[in-house]
């Protein structure tokens, strides 16, 4: 025989399936792409030398192990569906005279030949992309200055060898496939009389109780640090209901709706209901993925866009001021700091805005009521309130808030003036110690701080009558690695381009720590460099990966289409000779795929609108407070990804309506 | 009283490009009475297959002209053309075409519910009927659940719960062993003694035997035909035979 048969037999093979394998191949193509990207971005040298790429390379090593299993799971997936379309064929084959072994031959070129156009198109497509995404990602992350982007030859070889050991299994699990059958099951394969399925009330019930425990969850949530440690809990419940009730649930209602004679005997619900419950059957798991994949899709998108976006408001929580130096009072010459700025200031040109300097004591204590405790609970993980009841307390002499307010209060010995960040202190007293204080006055602003809707623990600030008092209570109240005496703090704002006052940070810390290493500086700029990177990050793998899921949630809807596609024609076929006209038949197809189609959707919108609080909670833990923004980032990803899906749904539907005639 | 008249049916098949032609019927003209049971015999190629398509006014011929009833069913506009089907015509196929989705008794309301009757009149249908075929133990099964016989009994019911002027049958006893054959063809019999028109067509000797005419046709002609008058199925079957026999061997010397 010639030695060319087999190369040729199994290109001829994937060509005649192109409808099925080009999607396959674009499929494959699309991971490598991904994969090579993630994993090229990641070992990139020029990353090392950026601020706060630690956390950078952190998500995007996340990025490659998540792109990684979903590689596998999908592709098995999807060389699983294409195989058993293929029965068939292959059956033919063995009858025509082909042994296994020479069957198991074709199937070794065509899965070579899939792997070098997947491979070569795809490493190809990712450097080309990966360059382009890389850029991307940066400007996301505000670098400027241009870095490199070289071919990363370790990036191709570990791709090459993660996607042939992928290849190799689907191919061994196709081997597999053809030993174990014989060619009259090829032949028939997958033409067994269905079952009627079965519905379980039970599991139905399962999956609408643990819906609603999830969804519950979700909307009792009412703190930031709750919605963080419950949000994957109500996960898990969300996933464990959505599958229950796909699977059965859907099939429960549709028996009740056909148990209904008046209902069910009609022309238009008769061929619906009794199709859509067999492919309910087929499909179920797959919608419940869709409907997760979606819902995943959605919410990484709203909340890392979200956070993108919002991450200018949210710095100001943050850092109420640009920048603020602290040292401890007694050893530290202030006026010699200040002497460094203001000459690192002239250097550069830069102008500074509002300016404060006052005497503070810092410590964090334990609420209990109005007592404040130093000593931590010891049990601090098993009890969830715990970070709840951590407070942030600064105290602050009278005559330093005078002058910075132009007030003219006055307080006694055991009295004092609350400002609370986020909600009002509800006791008359504060017990620190033995000693007990008297809130005179809750005050509703303050030089140093203001007022935020979400306050993660509680963050006190308290005016006292003087230094001395102040000194008192920091003694009782501080714990070892606290200073040892009293603060004092020099806050300011700085005017004029961001470049520049990059630059100032950087030298003025420098020169700072030169004079001081005991300083303690807090800068707005050299700390958004690192919030760019954080949330620039996490928005570029959220999009990334988004689109990604998108992909495979378009796939998985096209191939579901085919595969029914063939199914149905039959059907139709014997409903138009007894009777059915061509545009009833069309009328019940488009009734049936939307139904299929949109029901994953619908569960996701769904998914969504319920997990919005608990969002805006865990988002609040970022401080990201800006509820009408978060809304507005959700609304539209949900808008455009049901804009997508409906696209997706208009050509996959026509390519289902060409099958049926 | 005539029920069916076919005049000068003639069908010409065209290839895409306009190359080949491929006449399937040349010149068809035969008629059918009410209460008649008419079997169609003819070798494979010789355009029973086309002929049955356009009286069920699933095909259109190039030309001539079919009655049903006095309505001429090759001028129907398409709009109409199904809900004639499903009032008029009941069809039985070789291999059943029941629908696995759907219970016996819900393949044989299909016709009924796309014709929007009321359950309480389909189910009050179905009694009769399902009685009359034997099917009434089967009516809640699914049809992989049942045997071929079974299955083409559910098939006969499906054809006749709209009471239709004319059945139309194609090999209905193709796919199916010669006791359940026989049995199809005692039913086709006792339905058609209460009146029932049935045009059959098939392979079978067997089969045709128990019409009360046969038709041969021949390279897309009527050729021939038989009438049963008083002769019982075994002598039909005799003649029928020798019939086939001089067809095949193309013989023009016949009667």
């Amino acid at each position: 025989m010639n030695k060319f048969f087999y190369p040729k037999l199994a290109l001829v093979n994937l060509k005649k399936n192109g409808n099925t394998y080009i999607p396959y191949i674009l499929t494959c193509i699309g991971s490598i792409m991904a994969f090579y990207t993630m994993v090229s971005i990641h070992s990139n040298k020029g990353l090392d030398q950026m601020p706060g790429s630690t956390n950078l390379k952190f998500i995007l090593f996340l990025g490659i192990i998540v792109i990684g299993i979903f590689a596998v799971i999908f592709l098995f997936y999807t060389n699983s569906f294409l195989i058993k379309r293929r029965k068939k064929e292959l059956g033919l084959y063995s009858i025509l005279g082909l042994e296994k072994k020479h069957i198991a031959r074709v199937l070794f070129y065509e899965t070579v030949f899939v792997t070098i156009i997947s491979l070569s198109l795809g490493l190809i497509g990712g450097i080309l992309i990966g360059k382009l995404l890389f850029l991307l990602l940066l400007n996301i992350v505000h670098f400027k200055s241009p870095l490199s982007f070289h071919i990363d030859y370790w990036g191709l070889l570990i791709t090459t060898g993660v996607f042939l050991a992928i290849f190799s299994l689907t191919l061994v699990t196709n081997f597999l496939q053809v030993k174990i059958s014989n060619p009259i099951d090829l032949l028939k394969g997958g033409q067994h009389g269905e079952k009627e399925p079965k519905s379980s009330w039970i599991v139905t019930l399962i999956g609408i109780i643990s819906l609603g425990t999830g969804y519950g969850i979700a909307l009792s949530v009412e703190t930031p640090l709750e919605a963080l440690l419950l949000f994957f809990v109500a996960v898990v419940f969300v996933i464990i209901g959505t599958y229950a009730l796909f699977i059965s649930g859907s099939i429960t209602l549709l028996k009740q709706l056909k148990k209904n004679k008046k209902f069910y005997y009609q022309s238009r619900n008769f061929i619906s209901v009794s199709g859509m419950i067999y492919r309910m059957k087929q499909n179920a798991v797959g919608l419940a993925n869709i409907c997760i994949l979606s819902t995943m899709v959605l919410v990484t998108l709203s909340t890392t866009v979200s956070l993108y976006i919002g991450q200018e408001g949210m710095r100001r929580d943050f850092y109420p001021w640009d920048v603020s130096i602290m040292g401890e009072a007694a050893n530290t010459d202030f006026a010699a700091v200040k002497a460094i700025v203001e000459l690192e200031k002239e250097k550069l040109n830069v102008r500074s805005g509002d300016e404060i300097s006052f005497d503070l004591a810092h410590f964090r204590a334990f609420q209990e009521g109005s007592h404040f405790l130093k000593d931590m609970v010891e049990d601090e993980s098993t009890d969830t309130m715990y970070y709840e009841r951590v407070s942030n307390m600064t105290l602050i002499p009278l005559d330093d808030y005078n002058r910075l307010t132009g007030g003219n209060k006055s307080l006694a010995e055991n009295e004092m003036l609350i400002f609370s960040v986020g909600d009002n202190y509800e006791e008359q007293t504060l017990v620190f110690g033995d000693d007990q204080y008297l809130i005179t006055e809750q005050l509703e602003a303050i030089p140093m701080d203001f007022k935020k809707t979400q306050d993660m623990g509680h963050t006190y600030y308290l005016i006292v009558k003087d230094d001395a008092v102040m000194e008192t209570i920091y003694q009782t109240m501080k714990n070892d690695d606290d200073p040892q005496t009293t603060l004092h703090a020099l806050m300011f704002n700085l005017e004029g381009d961001e470049e520049i006052l990059n630059a100032f940070s950087a030298n003025m810390r420098a020169a700072v720590l030169q004079s001081n290493p005991d300083i303690n500086i807090q800068n707005l700029y050299e700390a958004l460099t690192e919030l760019y990177f954080f949330f620039g990050g996490f928005l570029f793998l959220g999009v990334f990966l988004g689109s990604l899921f998108m992909m495979a949630t378009v796939l998985i809807i096209y191939f579901k289409q085919i595969s029914e596609g063939y199914e149905d024609s039959e059907r139709f076929v014997i409903m138009q000779k007894v009777g059915m006209d061509k545009t009833e038949v069309k009328k019940t197809i488009s009734k049936q795929i939307l139904m299929v189609f949109f029901l994953p959707l619908a569960g996701a919108i769904i998914h969504v609108a319920f997990a919005f609080p608990v969002i805006t909670k865990m988002l609040a833990a970022f401080r990201l407070t800006n509820i009408p923004l978060i809304f507005l980032c959700t609304l539209v990803g949900v808008v455009v990804y049901a804009l997508v899906y409906t696209g997706v749904y208009l050509l996959t539907a026509r390519s289902y309506y060409k099958m049926i005639h | 009283m005539r029920l069916l008249e076919v005049k000068n049916l003639k069908k010409i098949y065209t290839t895409r490009f306009g190359g080949n032609q491929v006449q399937a019927l040349s010149n068809v003209s035969f008629s059918v009475e009410q209460g008649e049971y008419v079997a169609i015999m003819g070798e494979s190629g010789s355009g029973k297959t086309t002929l049955l398509n356009i009286l069920a006014s699933l095909d259109k011929p190039t030309s001539g002209e079919v009655f049903l009833d006095g309505k001429n069913i090759v001028t129907i506009k398409d709009s109409e053309i199904s809900a004639f089907r499903r009032d008029n015509l009941g069809f039985v196929f070789q291999d059943f075409n029941l629908l696995d989705t759907f219970s016996i008794q819900d393949n044989i309301f299909l016709p009924l519910v796309l014709a929007q009757k009321s359950y309480e009149e389909m189910n009050s249908r179905i009694k009769h009927l399902s009685q009359r075929l034997e099917i009434q133990e089967l009516l809640q099964k699914f049809p992989y659940e049942v045997s071929g016989g079974q299955k083409q009994r559910a098939a006969v019911a499906r054809a006749l719960i709209t009471q239709p002027k004319l059945v139309l049958a194609d090999e209905p006893t193709g796919a199916l062993d010669s006791k359940a054959a026989m049995n199809l063809l005692k039913i086709f019999s006792t339905i058609n003694d209460l009146g029932q028109t049935i045009l059959m067509v098939t392979h079978s000797v067997a089969a045709a035997s128990h019409a009360n005419r046969v038709l041969f046709i021949k390279d897309g002609e009527i050729y021939n035909q038989i009438y049963r008058g008083s002769m019982s199925n075994d002598d039909m079957y005799q003649k029928i035979s020798f019939t086939l026999s001089v067809l095949a061997s193309g013989g023009e010397e016949l009667e």
